[in-house]
């Protein structure tokens, strides 16, 4: 490889608009199609400083910079369009965190890969609302927030509290949101409000490792770790009142709850084995990457299929694990108001997957394509009109929920007509880290993060403690830079900001 | 709109055509009758060809007994139910073709046919008793007669199902929709036809599109309730719960 410093390297990069950079053929080695990322004017500089960093005499080891991952999923096989880095962008294995990139099905030697997905595969965020304003949950915020945390286990190793046996867990892989549905655990609006209708029909559990299954059973139910979180919020800024209007939000201090969470071990486990196999089969197709952690199968090989399949029983596990919150959050909900959960009004707005990937229909150069879109750390948004998305969402576009860091804000977005050409109707999925994990943690007291939340009137319930540093707001890029960015650029369109009243954390 | 079905109708220079020019609407009238519809008696089709007559009029008023045009308010409306007959006549003509795609023709030649007696199917649609009553029907509803009585029908039937059946009179609130008005016309129709008036169209069938997606949408999830009620068992059992580290 070429080894090239930071000023030759920005001769590859070139500034489009104040929202978005083209990265040209040649950055990396074999680049199939151009790279896109879109920043404003200080997320560009936390990217730039990193590529610096990178460029700098005897740097190596830890992951490539996000600019130059992205330039290696471009030179994947079978990649169409462009390989797109969204405004929360930060490097993972192999993709880069907020990277999605969509391969053409038709084309034989097109290829699906695991780093695409992410290991938390069907990562997502939740959001249900209620008919509470934030008066009514301020006396009981403390009561609320113990409610949430006694129903729903969180942390590293946590259980579920909802019984289930191995044959449960068989049929809920296969069933996705419809098995929870069969046992009365959500509402049937739940699965109208939901991407892919919580289900994804290729879903094979007999090609999930007997490992998997053991890791993931005692789990359903449960938050995990990390950045995953529920949240009380309120609704802090309404932008287009319309599409609020159609999401069931009608003014400014409603209460909703957001829950983003994953596939738990289980995601971990079939990740882990799929790029146990791909290896072998990138041998034997003699498939070339630039990077060993891209490792991938032809979608048409039985590597590609397998990784497919159990990434899609994956998929309805984590619907199923949000449902199943979702259920223990109503009856929190309902214990401490003596009111039933319908009463309250508890619907679910929408649940979104940011790390999947989905075969979808889209126009490439005028010409309508079959595509299999990877989407890690990157949120569909459908335009209005769309038919998957649901019906009382045609007119204002698919809603996006972008979850912000423990104690910021969040999000609600919607998808536009820009995003679906420009972005195979993809947007960002959260704030994005801007430190490691490791780094957060040398630098940061978790006594302080937690007095911190304190001061905002933000109610907080930890499993770990220790770990809190790890998630503080400042370890985080800004939500609102991310989210702005997207807006400005027109990729997704912002409808309302949420801020949190209470936090439950792993 | 009346311009629209006479360019349809291909009459000639149809766009610049001024209708609230009494000369051009008795040409139009003379036009349709000698290219399209060919329905009025001899005596009728001279009185009406003669356009600058004073009994004109006269001619014309037996030309619409004859063509069974309801009573209607003006004579653009009637000019607009003209055309409108002609239309109908001109596709009718065409018939063949355009039903080779109708959803019934799909379905009847894949499935069974089953001949089933309904005493309806002796009335004659074509008399001109049934179609006096079916407009008088559509004019105490408040129904824009079509020139086809079935079609008209077909509207009436759908007044009736959903806003006067009993229990809609009984409980009006059950069936009035509710809800916040969305201002659609502001809302994009995701393509553009370059004409504000189809657009406009197009946003109204995208509208009853939406519609007709909700109930199907409503149905599915009643439906779902409905097996609920037999498979729905939810267990949760707080010994097994364990928080993390």
């Amino acid at each position: 490889m070429v080894v090239r410093n930071y000023n030759q390297e920005l001769e590859f990069l070139e500034k489009i608009n104040p929202y978005c950079w083209r990265i040209k053929k040649g950055f990396q080695p074999n680049m199939n199609v151009e790279g896109v990322f879109y920043v404003n004017q200080t997320l560009e500089k936390l990217m730039l400083d990193e590529l610096k960093n990178a460029c700098r005499p005897g740097m190596v080891g830890g992951f490539l910079p996000g600019v130059k991952q992205i330039a290696n999923v471009a030179a994947l096989p079978g990649i169409v369009g462009k390989s797109v880095g969204l405004p929360d962008i930060h490097s993972g294995y192999g993709f880069a965190i907020g990277n999605m990139a969509a391969f053409d099905i038709n084309d034989p030697k097109s290829v699906v890969s695991p780093g695409g997905v992410g290991f938390d595969i069907n990562c997502g965020v939740r959001l249900l609302r209620t008919n509470l304003f934030e008066q009514d949950v301020l006396p009981v915020k403390e009561q609320l927030a113990q409610s949430l945390f006694d129903h729903i286990p969180v942390g590293v190793g946590s259980k579920g509290i909802i019984p289930m046996n191995s044959k449960d867990l068989e049929e809920a892989l296969e069933m996705g949101m419809d098995w929870s549905l069969r046992e009365g655990y959500i509402w049937a609006e739940d699965k109208e409000h939901c991407e892919e209708y919580g289900r994804m029909l290729n879903a094979d559990p007999s090609k999930v490792s007997m490992r998997a299954k053991k890791r993931g059973l005692p789990q359903l139910g449960t938050l995990g770790a990390g950045n995953h979180y529920a949240e009380i919020q309120v609704v802090d800024e309404i932008f287009d009142k319309w599409a609020a209007c159609k999401m069931g939000i009608e003014e400014v201090g409603q209460v909703c709850v957001m829950i983003h969470s994953g596939s738990r071990g289980f995601g971990h486990q079939v990740a882990t084995d799929a790029l146990v196999q791909m290896e072998k089969a990138m041998k034997r197709d003699n498939i070339e990457t630039n990077d060993r952690q891209l490792a991938c199968a032809r979608i048409s090989s039985v590597e590609g299929q397998d990784y497919l399949k159990s990434m899609a029983a994956a998929a309805n596990f984590a619907w199923v694990n949000r449902s199943s919150m979702t259920f223990l959050s109503r009856q929190a909900f309902a214990k401490q108001f003596h009111m039933a959960p319908d009463d309250l009004d508890m619907q679910v707005i929408y649940d979104v997957s940011h790390n999947i990937a989905k075969v979808e229909e889209h126009i490439v150069d005028g010409k309508q394509k079959t595509l299999l879109v990877h989407r890690k750390g990157s949120t569909r948004a459908f335009p209005p009109h769309h038919p998957l998305i649901p019906v009382d969402y045609q007119l204002t576009g698919q809603p996006v929920l972008i979850g912000g860091t423990m104690g910021t804000c969040s999000y609600v977005l919607t998808g536009t007509e820009q995003g679906m050409s420009e972005t195979f109707g993809s947007t960002c999925h959260g704030a994005g880290r801007a430190l490691s994990r490791a780094k957060s943690r040398r630098n940061i007291e978790y006594t302080e993060v937690l007095r911190k939340m304190e001061d905002m009137g933000i109610s907080i319930r930890v499993a770990s403690p220790k770990l809190v540093m790890e998630e503080a707001p400042e370890s985080y890029k800004n939500v609102t830079d991310v989210v702005n960015t997207c807006h400005a650029a027109g990729i997704s369109k912002k409808a309302i900001k949420l801020r949190p009243i209470a936090v439950i954390k792993g | 709109m009346s311009k629209r079905l006479l360019s349809a109708l291909e009459y000639p220079n149809a766009d610049n055509v001024n209708l609230s020019e009494e000369k051009t609407i008795r040409s139009i009238v003379v036009w349709l009758e000698l290219n399209k519809i060919n329905g009025a008696k001899t005596s009728t089709l001279n009185g009406l060809k003669d356009v600058g007559s004073k009994d004109w009029v006269v001619h014309f008023d037996a030309y619409k007994d004859q063509l069974g045009c309801p009573p209607l308010e003006s004579q653009q409306e009637e000019i607009h139910w003209l055309l409108g007959k002609a239309i109908h006549l001109e596709t009718s003509k065409n018939k063949n073709i355009y039903l080779q795609h109708a959803v019934e023709n799909i379905r009847v030649s894949s499935a069974p046919k089953v001949i089933a007696e309904n005493p309806l199917d002796k009335l004659d649609f074509r008399s001109k008793e049934f179609q006096d009553r079916i407009n008088q029907l559509a004019k105490t509803l408040k129904i824009v007669p079509y020139p086809d009585p079935l079609v008209t029908l077909q509207a009436v039937r759908k007044i009736v199902c959903t806003r006067l059946a009993p229990d809609c009179v009984e409980h009006p609130d059950k069936y009035i929709a509710k809800g916040t008005p969305f201002p659609f016309q502001d809302a994009d129709l995701g393509f553009d036809l370059n004409d504000p008036v189809l657009n406009k169209a197009a946003k109204i069938l995208r509208m009853l599109y939406i519609q007709d997606l909700r109930n199907l949408q409503t149905k599915a999830n009643e439906l779902i309730v409905g097996v609920q009620s037999v498979t729905a068992n939810p267990k949760t059992d707080t010994k097994l719960g364990q928080v993390g580290r």
